[in-house]
This record gives structure tokens, C-alpha cells and sequence, in this order.
């Protein structure tokens, strides 16, 4: 695989999005200054933003470098460059990524220091954790999903399915005993439920995107 | 044998309701393919599985030495791609794009890509969603010239073009073969130019390659005859003929085998040779494609 | 060098020729002297923006008839001597005249009815030839 090929690759999609990528840091930085200055109601809304606006960048970068190479028609453009299906792929899926991820770590070391700094909620820490990997999830098979289908419909599909899975698994998760004995405990505590519900979710990741490379290596028709 | 810059062989490809049927094609270095079909005949779909961008059905396909589609990035950065259904980014700049392609392509000649510019009457600085189409055209001929290609394949290179651009192109075009290893194969239904500066020519229609020939060998083998016949005479059985029209006593008959002796043997057979017509390609290959629907729908 | 040749779309006659009779004129009126280098094969073709297969038989021609010659890679010239017309001509006139012969032989004329003969299809060419420069 050609690394300074999907390089290229990559800062030009960022090129194209870079005011949506600005945006999305301006919220979010604002939305962090609500939840650490707003006190208690702060908190709850605060993170609400943050978790909305991760949301929407990513369905935006998606949506645009993703399903925005072929409503552009500039897939051909791009495919006539020295590439593979393999160089392609990764680029977009890396970059979509590379956005997202410093996002959302940024976010969850954001939650996780006030769950930490604020005694009460001290047992948010395993339900937080499992929840934002969840998003990464569904992040994953939104950008999976529009790069084999190349279609909005089922893009939009994936994202309310993705959403729809998180408020789901956050009912269940919330509703494991041994996750929420402690929710409102001093204590930090971290259990093999826990563990196994992380495994799960990382499984899924590594399941969803192998599984876009493998179809997209078995593609015939590109254009 | 001469080194065959494409090569297709028995290439298949089945759609719903197209089917690209037992395409074969050699392309030699250094010449330049005019390929000539209807609207859904086939060019496009045949240029995309050259790209690797389609893959066959059946056939195998060599690009410049290179198997495709499993060998395609590396025979891409030889090869420089201009289609009609192709965009370049509306929101950035012809000097953007530039700036994008250069390190991409090893032979990228930027002092080149310059003068082009200045000869295709191209701001780089300005956006191209802000071009006409004729120049849009023209800037993505400019960024696929720019990188120096052993193998442009330009799908419909002067469609909407103004006469001027066209000109300007179509000399462009030339200048790449003064390299004698450079090869072109464009697409068109503008039969003018592929009369104009192609070497050899193919036809294609409904799917399947109906004829391929130099351009030369075309031009001397169709003719039409204008015959005048005596009042019970009949039409002289030629070879290669096509194509029988006119009225009773004075048929056009066009044959795609033409050789002088023909106008001796007419005449010998009581039928009056008073003219013998040279085709332009355009009437050669409107006769070609009626000829070879006829055949089927009869 | 580039050249100075100027071809008409319009001009009914195949591509090949009007290069042929270009090349002709330039070197009956002296533009391009006995020896004189000639374009290359891709070199004209550029510039007249026709395809390189045209010219190529546009110079294969030419050299048949003996107002060019090609020296192999190195490009071509004006033939150095315009009168001297290669070999293949002498040999089909050897043909052609030995054919008029037996024919006049055959019809019973004299050696001198067949001499007029000749004389009445060169004077018919010198005419045709005027005709057609008139015109």
C-alpha cells in the first residue's frame, strides 16, 4: 500500500471540510466550558451538546468526503489517480477516523476527569467508558456503510440505526446490576462484566471495518 | 511485434440490460485509437475496465504492460484519464489541484503545466467552479497532460468545445505523440477529429467492436458507387456491399471493399460507373451501424 | 524546421494527397531545394494536427515517385537530383513500351505508325496537364 498516496489523500479530504472540522472544535470547546462553568444542570446539558455535536461531525464528514465523491462525481478523479480499491478505502475510513477519534477521546477524558473530580459520581466511570465506545461503534458502521453502499439513504440508515443501538445499549447497560450498584459510590470500581462489554465492542470495531475493506476488495464496479 | 500499450482480449462484461460481448483491442506504442460509437454502444464501459475502474466479467486486459484491474495503481501512474462524466473539486483552485498532483506523479512537469495554462487561456488561481465548461475541460486535459503520461485515454476530450479550444486540444494532443513512445486512445463522436488524427480507428456498437482498421486502410476500402443501368438491367453483385439505395435505374451502392478494378467490372456487367464517392468516416460509420442492424433485425 | 503547409478541411481529396501536392509545390517552385531537409514524419503531423499514419503514406508516396528521399533515422530530404526518377518507373516503362510493341505488331503497324501513336498520348497529357492549370 502506498502510505504517501492515502497521505495526500487524507489532507484532502480535510482540506474540503476543513470549516465544518473548525466548527465542530469551536462547539465543542464551548459545549466543554458549559459543562466545567454550568454547575449541575451545566453538566447534563453540557455533555448532551457534546455528544450531539460528535455526532453530527461525523455524520458531516462522512456524509461529505464519503457519499461527496461521487454526488460530485469526482470519483473518477480521484480512482484515476495511482490507487487501489486498498488506498482508497483506508483514506477515507483513517480520515473520517482521525477527525472523529482525538474528538471524542478529548470528549471521554473530558467526562471521565469530571466523574473523577466530582466524589458522587465516582460509578459513572464503567458506564461512561462503555457508552462512548458504543458511539465509536456506530461510528464505525456509518462509515462502513457509506463506503460500500455509497448511498445517503442507507448512510442516513446506518446513522439511525446507530443511534437507535446506543440509546438501546445504554438501557441495558444501565440496567446490568453490577454496572449500576455503584453509579452514585464513591468508588471507582471496574468489573469483568465490564471488561467483557468492552471486548464485545472492540470485536465489533475490528468486525465492522475488516468487514468494509473485505467488500470493497470484492467491489466490480467502482465507477 | 510491436509493444502493445492496451490489450484486450475476449473482454466480457454483463450488465442488466448492456452487455460489453468478446471485446478485442491492440493498442501499439505510439500511435493514437480513435474509438467511435452511438450513446451506450460501449466506449465508456470498454474505457473503464482499461482503468481497472470496472472489472471484467471475462478477458484478460494488459495496460502498458500491467494486468488489470488487480495491477491498476501501478499502471495508473503512467496513465492520465480525462472522462466526460468526470469533476475536478469545484471549491478549489486549478493551482490546488496542481499542487495536489505533483507529488503524486513522479514525471509531473510543472514548467508544462504552466505554459499550458497560459496557451488554454487558464487562471490557476481561480476556482473551478467558477469555468465555463469548455475550460473545465480544458483544465482537466491540462492537469492529465501535465503529468507527462505514456498513456492518455480521454473519454469525449472535445465535446463542447469551441472550435478555438478544440483546435488548441487536438494540437496538444499531436504534440504528446512527437515522444514515440506515447500512446493515446480517446473516445468520440466528434468523427471529424478521429478522422482528422488518429491512426487507426474502432468502431463499436451495441457492445461488440463492429470493425477496427488504420485509418488509412478505411478511408481506401469504402466508396460509394453511382451507378446509372440500362432499363432491365440489375444491380451488379460487388464484394463487400452494404448498403444498396437510390432508385431502380440509378443505385448508390456502398461497399466497404472497394478496390478500381470494380469500376471496370460494373462497367463490363452493363452498369454504368458516373461517379465513385469517397465516405468521410461519419458516413462510414452511420453505413457500418445500419448495415450491421439490418443484418440482425432481418 | 517547422513547415509552412497549409491543408484545407474542405478540400474533398483524401488527406494524403494534399500533403503529396503541397510537398510537390514547394519543391517545383524552389521553396525546398534539392537536398533541403524536410519535417519529420511527427514533426508535420503536429503541426498540421493530422495523424501520423496520413503523413507516413504521404512520404512513402513521394519517395516512390522521387521527390523525397528518406534516409532511415535520420529524417528526410528533398530528392537531390528531381529528374532522377528511381528505378521501379524505368522498369514498368520497359514493361509497358515492350506491351506497345507486340500490340502494334499484332494490329500490323509499322514502327513508325506506333512512334505517332506515342507522340498523339504525350501530346494528349501535356494538354490535360494545361487544361487542368488553367482551370
Amino acid at each position: 500500500m502506498n502510505y504517501s498516496i492515502v497521505r495526500s489523500l487524507i489532507l484532502k479530504d480535510w482540506y474540503f471540510q476543513r470549516r465544518a472540522i473548525l466548527l465542530a472544535l469551536a462547539g465543542g470547546a464551548l459545549s466543554l466550558g458549559i459543562v466545567v462553568y454550568g454547575g449541575k444542570p451545566g453538566f447534563t446539558i453540557g455533555l448532551i451538546l457534546l455528544v450531539t455535536i460528535l455526532v453530527m461531525i461525523s455524520a458531516i464528514t462522512v456524509m461529505g468526503n464519503v457519499l461527496g465523491e461521487r454526488e460530485n462525481q469526482t470519483l473518477a478523479f480521484t480512482m484515476s489517480l495511482p490507487i487501489s480499491y486498498l488506498e482508497y478505502t483506508t483514506s477515507k475510513i483513517v480520515g473520517n477516523l482521525l477527525i472523529f477519534v482525538p474528538f471524542w477521546l478529548t470528549i471521554l477524558a473530558g467526562s471521565v476527569a469530571l466523574i473523577l473530580a466530582a466524589p458522587v459520581i465516582h460509578g459513572f466511570f464503567a458506564f461512561t467508558i462503555i457508552m462512548a465506545v458504543e458511539i465509536l461503534v456506530s461510528t464505525c458502521l456509518m462509515v462502513g456503510v457509506a463506503l460500500i453502499t455509497e448511498s445517503k439513504g442507507w448512510a442516513i440508515s446506518a446513522m439511525v440505526v446507530g443511534n437507535v443501538a446506543l440509546n438501546v445499549v445504554g438501557y441495558l447497560v444501565a440496567h446490568i446490576p453490577s454496572i449500576t450498584n455503584g453509579l452514585y459510590g464513591t468508588a471507582i470500581y471496574w468489573n469483568s462484566t465490564a471488561t467483557i462489554l468492552l471486548a464485545i465492542e472492540f470485536a465489533l470495531i475490528a468486525l465492522l471495518l475488516g468487514g468494509t475493506f473485505f467488500i470493497q476488495s470484492r467491489k466490480k464496479d467502482f465507477l | 511485434m510491436s509493444d502493445l500499450s492496451v490489450q484486450f482480449e475476449g473482454v466480457s462484461k454483463k450488465y442488466p440490460h448492456f452487455a460489453l460481448e468478446n471485446i478485442d483491442l491492440e493498442l501499439p506504442a505510439g500511435s493514437i485509437m480513435g474509438f467511435i460509437g452511438a450513446n451506450g454502444a460501449g466506449k465508456s464501459t470498454t474505457i473503464r475496465i482499461l482503468m481497472g475502474l470496472v472489472h471484467q466479467d471475462a478477458g484478460s486486459v494488459r495496460v502498458l504492460g500491467h494486468s488489470m484491474p488487480d495491477d491498476q495503481a501501478a499502471a495508473k501512474l503512467d496513465i492520465g484519464f480525462v472522462s466526460e462524466d468526470m469533476r475536478l473539486y469545484g471549491a478549489a483552485t486549478l493551482a490546488w489541484h496542481m499542487d495536489f498532483l505533483r507529488p503524486i506523479y513522479p514525471r509531473w512537469d510543472q514548467k508544462y503545466a504552466e505554459e499550458l495554462a497560459r496557451r488554454f487561456d487558464l487562471k490557476p488561481q481561480q476556482k473551478i467552479k467558477g469555468l465555463s465548461h469548455g475550460q473545465r475541460v480544458k483544465a482537466a486535459l491540462l492537469l492529465a497532460l501535465a503529468r507527462r503520461p505514456r498513456l492518455l485515454v480521454l473519454d469525449e476530450p472535445t465535446t463542447g468545445l469551441d472550435p478555438v479550444a478544440r483546435m488548441e486540444v487536438l494540437g496538444e494532443l499531436m504534440a504528446v505523440l512527437a515522444d514515440e513512445d506515447r500512446t493515446i486512445l480517446f473516445s468520440s463522436h466528434n468523427t471529424l477529429d478521429v478522422e482528422q488524427i488518429s491512426d487507426q480507428i474502432t468502431f463499436i456498437d451495441r457492445g461488440r467492436i463492429i470493425d477496427s482498421d488504420n485509418k488509412e486502410a478505411f478511408l481506401d476500402r469504402w466508396r460509394r458507387l453511382r451507378l446509372v443501368l440500362p432499363p432491365d438491367g440489375a444491380v451488379p453483385r460487388l464484394p463487400g456491399v452494404v448498403e444498396v439505395a437510390g432508385s431502380s435505374r440509378l443505385p448508390v451502392l456502398t461497399t466497404n471493399r472497394f478496390e478500381p478494378a470494380m469500376v471496370s467490372a460494373c462497367n463490363d456487367l452493363g452498369a454504368t460507373v458516373q461517379a465513385v464517392d469517397t465516405m468521410t468516416l461519419e458516413e462510414i460509420f452511420v453505413a457500418n451501424v445500419h448495415s450491421r442492424r439490418e443484418r440482425l433485425t432481418a | 524546421m517547422h513547415s509552412d503547409i497549409v491543408i484545407s478541411q474542405s478540400d474533398g481529396r483524401p488527406m494524403y494527397l494534399q500533403i503529396m501536392d503541397q510537398v510537390k509545390q514547394r519543391v517545383a517552385v524552389g521553396e525546398w531545394a534539392p537536398g533541403d531537409e524536410i519535417p519529420s514524419i511527427r514533426q508535420l503531423a503536429m503541426d498540421l494536427r493530422v495523424s501520423v499514419i496520413t503523413i507516413k503514406r504521404a512520404y512513402l508516396e513521394l519517395e516512390r515517385e522521387g521527390v523525397i528521399l528518406t534516409q532511415q533515422g535520420k529524417g528526410s530530404v528533398v530528392a537531390p537530383n528531381q529528374n532522377l526518377t528511381p528505378q521501379i518507373y524505368h522498369e514498368e516503362l520497359s514493361e509497358r513500351l515492350d506491351e506497345v510493341a507486340r500490340l502494334g505488331d499484332l494490329l500490323g503497324l509499322s514502327s513508325e505508325e506506333i512512334a505517332r501513336r506515342t507522340k498523339e498520348a504525350t501530346d494528349r497529357l501535356a494538354e490535360s496537364r494545361l487544361t487542368k492549370e488553367i482551370v
